[in-house]
C-alpha cells in the first residue's frame, strides 16, 4: 500500500476532494442544474411544464417585476455586514490580544448563541423588541419613547435580526486573522517610533465614523446629519484615544483576510435570508428570500421562483467578484498595501 | 417521463392518462396496492362523478383487514389529549384497543401549501407518500382531488361518514357524495379583538378603517381566501362566488389599509402572540385560537362580524398510494362515530361534522364555537372554488397584501 501510494502520490489529493466533491454534486450541481432547467419552464403545476429556450423572459419578467426586492435585500444585508463588522472588529481584536488565558471562554461565548436554534433565537428577539417588551416598555414608562414608537415589523428589526444573526460568522475569521498577527511586527513598529495616532487618528476616525453613520442614517430612514454627527464624533474620540500606530500600519492591514472572509460568510447568506424579515418584519420589509419562498411554496410559480434564484446567485456571484478585487486577498496577506 | 403523460393535455385525457398509467404500474409497485384505478378516478366533473357513483355497488368489498400501523397528518392542537399525559389521545387509544393498529399521530401540518410541497413529487409520479390519512383545507382537498391524488373511499368501509355527515358538508361541488374527503373539523375566520384596547367589535370595518385606537395595531391572516374573503364581505360581495374583478378589489382594500398605516403586518398562526403580547390589538382571527388565547389574556374575544365570517373545513383524506388504505378507511369510520367524535370536540373549540356528536358533549351546547347558533351559521360563507387560472391570479394579486409581489 504504501510503496503503491508513494508510486501514484497523484492519486492523494482527488482521494482526500472526492467526498466534498461528490456532496457538491449531489447536492449542490444536481439540483442546480434542475432549478436552471426549471427557470426555462412554462405553464404550470396543473397542465404541466414544458422547457423552451424562448422562455428566457421568465428573467426578464422576474427581474422588472421584483428588482426592487434585490435593491432592499442588498441594502439590508449591506447594512447588517457593515454592522457586524464594526460590533465584530473590536470584540475579536480584545479577545485576541487581550483575552489572555480567557480566551477559549470568551469565543465560547461568541458560538454560545449557535447552541439554540436559529428560528428560536430570531423568536426570542420578537419578544424583546416587542412594541411593550424589555426594551421599549421602560422606555416607554419613563416617557423617553412615544407610545406609538415601535420597532418590531420596521426595517430596524430586520437588520438587527440579521446582524445578531450572523455576529459569530464575521467575528470568528477576523479573530483568526489578528491572532496571526506576528506580535514581533508591532514591537518592530514600536522601536521605529509608531506611538499614538494624532491628529491623523481623530481626522480619519471621524471621516470613517460619519460617513458609515450618515448611511445608516439614510437606510434606516433617521436624520443622517444627526447620524453623521454622531459617528463623527465618536471616530474621531476613538482615533485620537484608541488607535495607535502600529495598529493602523500593522495589525489592521494584516487583519484584512479576516474581515474579507467574515464579510463574505455574513453578505451571502444575508443576502438570501428569509427568516428575519419574516418573523421581525412586515409587508413593506421582505426580502427577495421571501420572495422566492412565496413563488415556490404558496404560487407553485416553479419558473419564476427558479429564475429568482439563479438571479439572485449570478448577483452574489458579481458582488463576490467585485469585492475580491477590491480587498482581493492575494495582495492582503502578504502584508504589501 | 411518466408524470409529464399524467400532466400534460386536458383534464379528461390526462384522468384516463393516469388511470391506465397506475393500472400498468400498478404491476412493478407491489407495496402500493392501488387497485381499482376505475373506482379511483378523481370526480372532477358531474359525469364523472355519476359514472363513479354507478359502480360503486359492485365495488363494494369486504371491510378490510387492519393493518399493524398507520400514519396519519394532522395540524396540531386538534385532537383531544389525556388529561394526566399530554402525549396521548384517548380517542386514538380507543381505535388501537379495537383493531390493534398502532397509529402513528403526526402533527405536522402548519399550512396547506407547505404540507402539499413535501408530498407533491410522490403524488405525482405515483409513489407511496408515506400518510395514510392526511388533513387539509377545503380549498386544497378540491384541488388534490381533482388532480386525481386521492383515493376513493371504499363505501363498505364508511358506513358510519356516509350516514352520520352532516347534510351541510355534502353541498360542496368538488366532491359532493364524499366519495374522497371525510370533513374532521370546521371552524370560523372572524375578527380577535382586545376589547381592553378597542372595546367590543361587531362589525369588520375596523380592520379596514383607520383609527388612533388601533392604527398600526390590526393585523391580516396570510391565508388567501380567509383574508380576501373578509374584505369580499366588508365590500359586500359573494365570497361563495368569487370573480377576479372581486379579488382586485379586495386587494385594492387591503393596500389602501396598508398605505393608511392601519397594518401592522399580515401573517398565519403567529397573530396570536401578537394579540397576547400587546402589539396587535385587533386581528383577522381563527374561531378555535382565540379559546386558546383567552386563557393567557381575558380581554381578547372573537367576532363574528354582523357582515358576516368564512366557514372552512379540514378533511381527512386518504392519499394516492396510500400503503394501508383499508385501516384509513376503518379510522375515518370510527371518528363519524358520533361518540367518538364528541370526546374529540370536548378538548378542540371547532365544529364537529358528525350527526348527533352535541348531544354527547353537553358542556358545549352554549359555545358557539363548538355549537354556532342558526343566527352565526345564516353569516358564515364557505369561499367559492377557484379554477387553476382564478388560483394563480388571486395568489398573484395577494402576494401584493402579504408584501411579496
Amino acid at each position: 500500500m504504501g510503496v503503491w501510494l508513494k508510486r501514484h502520490s497523484w492519486v492523494v489529493p482527488y482521494a482526500l476532494l472526492a467526498p466534498g466533491m461528490l456532496w457538491l454534486i449531489l447536492f449542490y450541481v444536481y439540483p442546480g442544474i434542475q432549478m436552471f432547467i426549471a427557470s426555462f419552464w412554462s405553464g404550470t403545476l396543473e397542465t404541466g411544464f414544458t422547457f423552451s429556450l424562448d422562455n428566457y423572459t421568465n428573467y426578464t419578467e422576474a427581474f422588472d417585476q421584483f428588482s426592487p426586492f434585490y435593491a432592499r435585500s442588498i441594502v439590508y444585508a449591506g447594512a447588517a455586514t457593515l454592522l457586524t463588522f464594526l460590533i465584530a472588529y473590536p470584540l475579536a481584536y480584545t479577545i485576541a490580544t487581550k483575552g489572555g488565558s480567557q480566551k477559549n471562554l470568551l469565543l465560547f461565548l461568541v458560538v454560545a448563541p449557535f447552541f439554540t436554534s436559529f428560528l428560536l433565537r430570531t423568536i426570542a428577539w420578537k419578544i424583546i423588541l416587542s412594541d411593550s417588551g424589555l426594551l421599549l416598555g421602560p422606555l416607554k414608562a419613563i416617557g423617553l419613547v412615544p407610545e406609538e414608537f415601535r420597532l418590531l415589523a420596521t426595517p430596524v428589526a430586520v437588520i438587527s435580526g440579521i446582524t445578531y444573526n450572523f455576529l459569530p460568522f464575521m467575528t470568528l475569521p477576523i479573530y483568526v486573522a489578528i491572532e496571526k498577527v506576528d506580535g514581533r511586527l508591532v514591537e518592530a513598529a514600536k522601536d521605529l517610533y509608531a506611538g499614538p495616532w494624532r491628529p491623523g487618528g481623530a481626522v480619519v476616525g471621524g471621516l470613517v465614523g460619519g460617513v458609515l453613520a450618515a448611511v445608516l442614517g439614510v437606510i434606516f430612514n433617521w436624520s443622517w446629519p444627526a447620524m453623521a454627527l454622531v459617528g463623527g464624533t465618536a471616530g474621531a474620540l476613538i482615533g485620537w484615544f484608541l488607535v495607535s500606530e502600529s495598529f493602523i500600519r500593522v495589525t489592521f492591514p494584516l487583519s484584512l483576510p479576516g474581515v474579507f472572509a467574515g464579510s463574505l460568510l455574513t453578505f451571502i447568506p444575508a443576502i438570501g435570508d428569509y427568516i428575519n424579515a419574516e418573523f421581525l418584519g412586515n409587508p413593506s420589509t421582505r426580502m427577495i428570500g421571501n420572495v422566492i419562498q412565496n413563488k415556490f411554496l404558496t404560487q407553485n410559480d416553479y419558473p419564476t421562483a427558479a429564475a429568482l434564484s439563479f438571479m439572485l446567485m449570478a448577483g452574489v456571484l458579481a458582488v463576490v467578484a467585485v469585492y475580491a478585487r477590491a480587498l482581493g486577498t492575494e495582495d492582503v496577506s502578504t502584508g504589501r498595501l | 417521463m411518466v408524470h409529464q403523460s399524467l400532466t400534460t393535455g386536458p383534464i379528461t385525457r390526462r384522468r384516463v392518462l393516469a388511470g391506465s398509467a397506475l393500472a400498468g404500474m400498478a404491476a412493478f409497485i407491489a407495496a402500493c396496492g392501488t387497485k381499482g384505478s376505475a373506482a379511483s378516478a378523481p370526480a372532477s366533473s358531474a359525469a364523472a362523478t355519476a359514472a363513479a357513483s354507478a359502480e360503486t355497488p359492485t365495488e363494494a368489498a369486504a371491510a378490510a383487514t387492519p393493518s399493524p400501523e398507520l400514519n396519519w397528518a394532522n395540524w396540531s392542537y386538534y385532537i383531544d389529549v389525556d388529561a394526566n399525559d399530554p402525549t396521548k389521545h384517548p380517542t386514538i387509544d380507543g381505535f388501537t384497543a379495537e383493531f390493534g393498529t398502532v397509529v402513528h399521530y403526526s402533527e405536522v401540518i402548519e399550512g396547506n401549501d407547505e404540507f402539499v410541497a413535501t408530498i407533491k413529487d410522490a403524488l405525482n409520479t405515483g409513489k407511496d407518500t408515506g400518510w395514510d390519512v392526511i388533513t387539509l383545507t377545503d380549498w386544497m382537498a378540491a384541488k388534490l382531488i381533482r388532480l386525481g391524488w386521492i383515493e376513493a373511499f371504499n363505501p363498505a368501509n364508511v358506513a358510519n361518514l356516509i350516514t352520520n355527515i352532516k347534510d351541510v358538508y355534502k353541498a360542496v361541488d368538488w366532491d359532493p357524495d364524499v366519495k374522497h374527503h371525510a370533513p374532521w373539523r370546521s371552524g370560523m375566520t372572524g375578527v380577535g379583538f382586545d376589547s381592553a384596547a378597542v372595546g367590543d367589535i361587531t362589525s369588520l370595518a375596523p380592520l379596514f378603517t383607520s383609527d388612533p385606537k388601533w392604527n398600526g395595531k390590526v393585523e391580516y391572516l396570510s391565508e388567501m381566501r380567509d383574508a380576501i374573503g373578509l374584505a369580499m364581505l366588508y365590500l359586500g360581495l359573494d365570497p361563495t362566488k368569487p370573480t377576479n374583478e372581486d379579488c382586485d378589489k379586495a386587494v385594492a382594500l387591503m393596500e389602501q389599509a396598508k398605505a393608511d398605516g392601519i397594518i401592522r403586518d399580515v401573517k398565519g398562526q403567529s397573530y396570536t402572540e401578537d394579540l397576547k403580547s400587546g402589539d396587535a390589538v385587533l386581528s383577522m382571527a381563527w374561531s378555535g385560537d382565540m379559546v386558546q388565547t383567552q386563557i393567557d389574556k381575558a380581554t381578547l374575544g372573537f367576532a363574528l362580524a354582523k357582515e358576516g365570517g368564512m366557514l372552512w373545513t379540514d378533511n381527512m383524506m386518504i392519499p394516492k398510494g396510500a400503503v394501508h388504505k383499508g385501516t384509513a378507511e376503518l379510522l375515518i369510520n370510527y371518528y363519524y362515530d358520533p361518540e367518538v367524535s364528541a370526546a374529540v370536540s370536548t378538548a378542540v373549540d371547532y365544529i364537529s361534522p358528525v350527526k348527533g356528536s352535541d348531544a354527547f358533549n353537553p358542556d358545549d351546547k352554549d359555545n358557539p364555537l363548538v355549537n354556532p347558533p342558526a343566527d352565526w351559521v345564516a353569516r358564515l360563507y364557505i369561499f367559492g372554488a377557484l379554477t387553476e387560472a382564478q388560483e394563480i391570479y388571486f395568489n398573484e394579486q395577494f402576494a401584493k397584501v402579504i408584501g411579496v409581489g
